[in-house]
């Protein structure tokens, strides 16, 4: 007898990050490596446990820009040269390290590993988005979408630009997967009152929001963060399981961390002869993680004392960590139900790109959970969202209260001294942005070069509003290049819509932001109106 | 200040998704990526205001060069900027009069264009005027922002009857839920990484090591060029200073508040001149009722040579 119900949710995004002006640019390595790393072991993982006819569930959330990244044939051209070095240089480390274990098995896994993401890239015409489609098809996979640029919504001031984030968001999605989303993530898990407003409008069924959104909602919620309940506008949000989130993020008693686990910072870029490693540097040829590292995390030591990383170790660590993780779940699970006259669902939500990424061994984590809790437990099952509301369509009533999954759990992490300044540039775009649809859209139904230029607009102001470059200020990483971006877009956007009501417009200038800040090819400035 | 750069620098490597600490590349024929400043103003006179977390909103404006000189002639130029907070809680339709209460915040540099307002109360609705205050203290409204509904903090005291539970099972539940660790630290990887990153910084003392992550591409390739001129000899100096302390003490480092990581640690880097360097390491506890400080003293001296 089944007494509960997991939900896992995989939240995959990236910032829109393309740079044709340029035949290398460092911050496309995001991407290159999130695929090698994350997104194609996962695909992989999951098809795995359908040949194998292991349930499973998954809901994954691909965000619209990341989602444009994977259908970008230049960056799917990019990412095909950027695998087929590392192969190379893979294939050339398993000759270097042929007499020396465990370093060989350990070269030998990334040989592999490499060699399958070419397989399956191949497979799909170098468009993942095609072995999604394919999982979404199986119904074991709920694929989701995010607001457009993961544009973050309790700092966008006019209702008019929070609808058009979200409307873009869900017509990138029907355009990609030909269907409408079932459910939405919204960028940071952040939510503000009557955002569902607009989610009822654009008829998602469910989205999600941090554990406190829901426990210091009105009124109490029965079930605490283990029901989901329905918002004032009907639509279904379900809440984060902070001891599910706690167990893999935490730096002391988090999986990660294990010292059979690989060390991330200790990489051959850094470690094997310059001559040796150039040709799979950058074009500046200054050393940097390549993505390939042989020690494991060892203990709380300096890089200089870690010890080589051994496969068989890092394997059954992860199965045991696999075992515990479905061990905590059966007693969370059991207990819940002992109190509770109906299921309980806990949800664990997680950044994808942790899987993989970071915790090198992630991956093979999911595979082993998903199949020790088909074949060895009964108390529990693998959930989609919309399967639960099938059983429960009953649910409480609750208004959420305003929150987000970032420090601190509000929006500090998007609004302070690093980065408040942004807004008011941010605001003022989206004032200009309803005025000057409300002005021209008549006018653009036959005049073409009006309409590019709306759209490119629309493009320009997306792609300002990505909570990622507000997030990197934050966190002090790659800060240079987020302040471009930010600055960038702003005055791409101002210049483009000063031309417009000058009626002097560049056709010129509109080509080059066409080509270069090309995010959604069917971007629609009537979202605005 | 330094120490400021030099922190960031540290973070740079440890980025989220990416593997390098740099941004500068090698950009063939094209400028590179242009960064105009944004413009300065855009000739509005208004204010906005932004929730930031239950405690906390923050407020923007901007005066039109046409509002400031009518201003001028109204009152001279005798004025100060002033905003004032209304609490707007379940009011209908605000008119500036009818709010539950109200204070002011005076805004003693006219240059000022924006401020973080701490609130006197959780889950209230909050409005604000943008004004000044003349010589007499009368408060005159320029603009007046946004309702920001806050968001909540605490578990609601409502229940609806349909829903109801038992008190003490709620608690279980509230617990259950994970109650204690909201609010308690993020999880997202750019952090954790970042944090393992001080730590492997902290541990690894070896020069090698700790250079390896931090020469950003721009020294390097510097570097190579120098190489190329003529026979040189650089060399400089940095120290780490690193500690712990409680985990949720406040650590002050030259009288700059400095973040400890998770467990209590710090570490930091600081480039090392010639000269005698007092570095004053305080730390205060939470309730902020005991501190201990330790100073260092260091002194660096260079001597060159010819031959």
């Amino acid at each position: 007898m089944v007494e509960g119900y997991w939900c896992l949710v995989l939240h995959n995004h990236l910032p829109f990050v393309k740079h044709p002006e340029y035949d290398d640019f460092l911050e496309e390595d995001w991407f290159y490596e999130a695929m090698t790393e994350t997104y194609i072991p996962l695909i992989s993982v999951f098809q795995g446990l359908l040949n194998d006819n292991v349930d499973f569930r998954v809901v994954m959330s691909i965000s619209p820009s990341l989602a444009n990244m994977m259908t970008d044939k230049l960056l799917q051209d990019r990412y095909y040269r950027k695998l087929s070095k590392l192969i190379e240089l893979a294939e050339k480390e398993v000759w270097r390290l042929r007499h020396q274990e465990p370093f060989y098995s350990t070269a030998k896994i990334y040989e592999e590993k490499f060699k399958m993401c070419m397989q399956i890239y191949e497979r799909y015409n170098r468009n993942l988005i095609n072995a999604y489609k394919e999982l979404l098809f199986t119904g074991k996979v709920d694929i989701i979408t995010c607001n457009a640029t993961h544009g973050f919504l309790p700092l966008i001031i006019t209702e008019r630009a929070k609808k058009a984030q979200i409307r873009m968001g869900v017509k990138s999605y029907e355009n990609t997967f030909g269907k409408k989303p079932n459910g939405i993530w919204l960028a940071e898990c952040a939510y503000y009152y009557k955002v569902d407003e607009i989610l009822k409008e654009c008829d998602i069924k469910y989205f999600f929001v941090e554990a406190h959104g829901l426990l210091y909602g009105e009124p109490r919620p029965k079930y605490g963060i283990f029901a989901p309940v329905y918002t004032p506008a009907g639509v279904a949000v379900f809440a984060r399981d902070l001891e599910t989130a706690h167990q893999v993020w935490s730096a002391d008693v988090g999986y990660p961390g294990d010292p059979d686990y690989r060390e991330f910072y200790r990489d051959v870029g850094y470690d094997l002869d310059y001559e040796y490693i150039k040709p799979y540097l950058h074009s500046d040829g200054v050393r940097r993680n390549v993505g390939i590292k042989y020690y494991r995390v060892t203990g709380r030591v300096g890089l200089d004392k870690k010890e080589p990383y051994v496969p068989q170790w890092a394997q059954n660590k992860a199965a045991i960590h696999a075992g515990n993780f479905m061990f905590n779940r059966e007693h969370q699970i059991r207990y819940l139900r002992s109190i509770f006259d109906r299921e309980p669902i806990v949800v664990s939500m997680y950044d994808a790109e942790l899987f993989g990424h970071w915790w090198f061994e992630g991956p093979d984590f999911l595979n082993y959970l998903f199949r020790k809790i088909h074949y060895d437990q009964n108390v529990f099952r693998p959930i989609l969202p919309m399967e639960y509301l099938e059983k429960y369509p009953k649910n409480q009533i609750i208004q959420p209260t305003a929150s987000s999954w970032g420090d601190k759990g509000y929006y500090e992490v998007w609004l302070n001294g690093s980065n408040d300044w942004i807004y008011r540039h941010l605001h003022k775009c989206e004032e200009l942005m309803c005025a000057a649809v409300d002005e021209y859209h008549r006018i653009a139904a036959y005049d073409g070069i009006k309409k590019r230029v709306l759209n490119q607009l629309a493009r320009e102001l997306f792609l300002a509003q990505s909570s990622d470059w507000a997030f990197i200020m934050t966190t002090g990483t790659m800060v240079e290049y987020a302040h471009t971006r930010q600055k960038q877009h702003i005055n791409n956007f101002l210049k483009l819509y000063n031309q417009l009501k000058e009626n002097k417009i560049d056709e010129g200038f509109l080509n080059w932001l066409e080509y270069k800040d090309s995010i959604f090819p069917d971007v629609d400035y009537r979202v605005f109106l | 200040m330094k120490e400021e750069k030099e922190i960031e620098v540290t973070s740079a490597i440890s980025s989220g998704m990416s593997s390098g600490s740099s941004s500068v590349l090698e950009r063939k024929q094209v400028p590179p990526l242009e960064v105009r400043e944004l413009p300065k103003s855009y000739g509005d006179t208004k204010i906005v205001l932004l929730p930031k977390d239950p405690w906390w909103c923050f407020a923007y404006w901007e005066i039109s060069e046409n509002t400031f000189s009518e201003l001028r002639n109204l009152y001279g130029g005798n004025f100060k900027l002033s905003i004032r907070v209304y609490d707007v809680t379940n009011v209908n339709n605000f008119d500036g009069i009818n709010a539950n209460k109200f204070f002011d915040i005076d805004i003693d540099n006219i240059n000022v264009n924006n401020w973080y307002i701490n609130l006197p109360e959780v889950n209230r609705s909050w409005c604000v005027d943008l004004g000044i205050k003349t010589q007499d203290g009368k408060f005159i409204t320029i603009s007046r922002s946004n309702i920001v509904i806050m968001p909540k903090f605490g578990v609601s005291p409502l229940t609806d009857e349909q829903w109801a539970i038992l008190q003490r099972e709620f608690e279980r539940l509230l617990e259950m839920s994970g109650i204690s660790m909201i609010g308690k630290g993020s999880f997202d990887i750019a952090k954790l990484m970042k944090e393992r990153w001080e730590e492997l910084l902290f541990i690894s003392q070896l020069p090698q090591f700790i250079s390896s992550g931090f020469v950003s591409s721009f020294a390097a390739r510097q570097e190579q060029i120098e190489l190329a001129k003529e026979f040189f000899l650089k060399a400089d100096t940095e120290l780490i200073v690193y500690g712990e302390t409680m985990p949720d003490a406040k650590l002050y480092i030259n009288g700059d508040e400095y973040k400890l990581s998770k467990d209590g640690r710090f570490s930091l880097r600081i480039h090392l001149g010639d000269g005698t360097l007092h570095i004053p390491i305080k730390a205060v506890s939470s309730d902020g009722s005991m501190q201990k400080e330790i100073t260092f003293l260091i002194t660096r001296e260079s001597k060159e040579k010819q031959f």
